[in-house]
């Protein structure tokens, strides 16, 4: 099955980097990409970049973005262009399928975060480099390995789910969009909650400190994408796919 | 795990397969047997089950009622195993357009595990007498409808499968673009030694390509047998007799004819379907005692379309 698993997962990453996103953007959009995330902004933030709260965006928040950007044609897409059944008539297994787009989504997250990071390293250490090689700190560098995984697979799963159950790749990111717009409302939401409980919650982390709150969300991650992607083996019947 | 495998000389056996939509029937106690080799055609109008039956074949969707074997394999509990030995070209091509025809092709080769070196001989044999192999490294997404529908019947053979199922596969094609597949898929079929399960609602197609073919309507096969026997057993020798003078009064004449089954008349000629083509001297006889200027008179028997057509009312015929 893993040999299946890499054949899916390399022909979608192969229709994404080669020929742009589904929709029709431009393979070229990705070089925007780096070029703001890795060389613009870490300019802009000068030797701090490295430590700036930015720059942890780009690893925590970026790869929910970026993938969410592609991943709602995986399945949809398909049915879209009339090629789902074709697939579905293959040797390939439900579990193939299903994880291949999956793995596809989620290295396209992760590659492309880590790309970024290194291009602003790169440019950091050109621009600002006079004093000594300027890296990551450990924390960061772990922070980003993990967590780039972690939001890239959340993406992944939930674009997955949701482009398994819609009928067109715009209904799935309509949704996608929703979805983020969900994620956003907490911090949103932050303005309204008494000032004590804030403080409460203020205290009680300070008193955790920043790795047990990383392995924390780590965790949590890891078991909602787990989650998902039960939900999602589930709703992989070949007969409903076919006639939705 | 193991799968049993069924001894069978039949690469189709089905036993009163049944499967509805709602409260439409798609696929009525469907009772086939296609031995292997065979290249059979499924006939219908749209509508009649023809698809739906290849994806009960396929196992991509379970029946409510009955069995489906194919090669072997029970299709609702082995269908990983019908489909790892079988091809499909099903309502839509299925191609991805913005790969070229080789990476189509080689990608329906990985999926199946072929070797590199298999794909790319593969890939050479089907294009080149397609006449696609020296366009293979193009986007398919600017070529005419009739080349990516020769490109995904090369892609269903790609992996040498065992049986092929083809779902109209000329439909929406322009009539050369037509012949022109038909002619294609008959030599591949002839070098390939395959058995096909074609669906079609194009006659001519089943004459030239099937060995074997069947009628459904609104689910239910009607007949089955070969283009020949099909012609035999439902269609009488008819006459096609042009003159002048055919009054309503010596067509009413004709019909109490016991030699006749039926008569009609089409463009100014009689169309007489006879229940014996050795008397059909008689029938001039009348018409000429009757006063009838007589022109011309061909004998012929009935096609498959008219064969497929008389299926297809006389099953109205027995709903009403």
């Amino acid at each position: 099955m893993i040999t299946d698993i890499f054949t899916v997962a390399w022909k979608e990453l192969r229709e994404m980097l080669i020929f742009g996103d589904p929709r029709g953007r431009s393979k070229f959009s990705l070089l925007i990409v780096i070029g703001v995330f890795g060389v613009f902004i870490p300019l802009q933030n000068g030797s701090d970049w490295v430590t700036s709260p930015i720059s942890i965006a780009v690893w925590a928040w970026m790869p929910f973005i970026w993938v969410s950007s592609i991943v709602a044609d995986s399945f949809a897409g398909e049915r879209e262009r009339h090629t789902l059944e074709s697939l579905l008539a293959t040797r390939l297994s439900d579990r193939a399928i299903l994880f291949g787009k999956l793995l596809a989504a989620l290295v396209y997250g992760v590659v492309l975060t880590w790309i970024v990071l290194l291009v602003s390293l790169v440019t950091i250490n050109i621009g600002f480099g006079g004093q000594g090689l300027i890296l990551f700190p450990f924390e960061v560098t772990l922070g980003a390995f993990v967590f780039s995984i972690l939001i890239s697979g959340l993406s992944a799963s939930i674009g997955v789910l949701v482009s398994l159950r819609t009928a067109s790749v715009r209904q799935a990111q309509q949704w996608m969009s929703t979805g983020m717009l969900l994620l956003f409302l907490p911090f949103m939401l932050v303005r309204y909650i008494p000032q004590e409980w804030l403080e409460l919650v203020d205290g009680a982390l300070a008193n955790t400190g920043p790795l047990f709150i990383g392995v924390g969300l780590a965790v949590i991650l890891f078991v909602v994408e787990t989650i998902l992607i039960a939900i999602a083996m589930r709703l992989f019947q070949r007969s409903k796919l076919i006639l939705d | 795990m193991m799968q049993e495998r069924q001894d069978t000389m039949n690469a189709i056996q089905t036993n009163q397969l049944t499967r509805s939509f709602g409260d439409l029937k798609a696929v009525d106690r469907l009772t086939l047997e296609i031995p292997r080799g065979t290249v059979f055609g499924f006939l219908g109008p749209n509508g009649s089950g023809k698809t739906t039956t290849i994806r009960l074949l396929l196992g991509l969707l379970d029946a409510e009622e009955g069995t489906a074997q194919v090669l072997g394999f029970d299709t609702r509990k082995q269908a990983d195993e019908v489909r790892v030995r079988c091809g499909a070209l099903l309502e839509y091509h299925g191609l991805y357009e913005r790969l070229s025809a080789a990476d189509n092709l080689d990608y329906y080769g990985q999926i199946w595990h072929m070797s590199k070196a298999d794909r790319e001989k593969r890939i050479r044999e089907l294009l080149e007498p397609l006449d696609l192999f020296k366009r293979r490294d193009e986007p398919i997404g600017r070529w005419s409808r009739g080349m990516k529908q020769k490109l995904a019947v090369a892609r269903t053979l790609m992996h040498c499968p065992e049986l092929v199922f083809l779902d109209e596969p000329t439909a929406g094609l322009d009539p050369v673009a037509s012949a022109a597949l038909r002619d294609d898929l008959a030599s591949l079929v002839a070098q390939e030694g395959v058995t096909i399960f074609l669906t079609t609602h194009n006659l001519a197609e089943a004459e030239k390509l099937c060995t074997q073919v069947g009628v459904i309507n609104h689910g239910q096969l009607l007949a089955v047998g070969s283009p020949a026997d099909l012609r035999a057993r439902t269609s009488a020798p008819r006459l096609y007799i042009a003159g002048r003078g055919f009054t309503s009064q010596i067509v009413e004449g004709l019909r109490g004819n016991a030699l006749i089954a039926r008569v009609q008349q089409h463009k100014g000629e009689l169309i007489v379907d006879l229940n014996d083509l050795t008397r059909s001297h008689e029938i001039v006889t009348q018409l000429t005692g009757a006063g009838v200027q007589i022109d011309e008179v061909r004998k012929e028997k009935a096609g498959l379309e008219e064969v497929f057509l008389r299926l297809v009312d006389e099953e109205k015929q027995g709903e009403e």
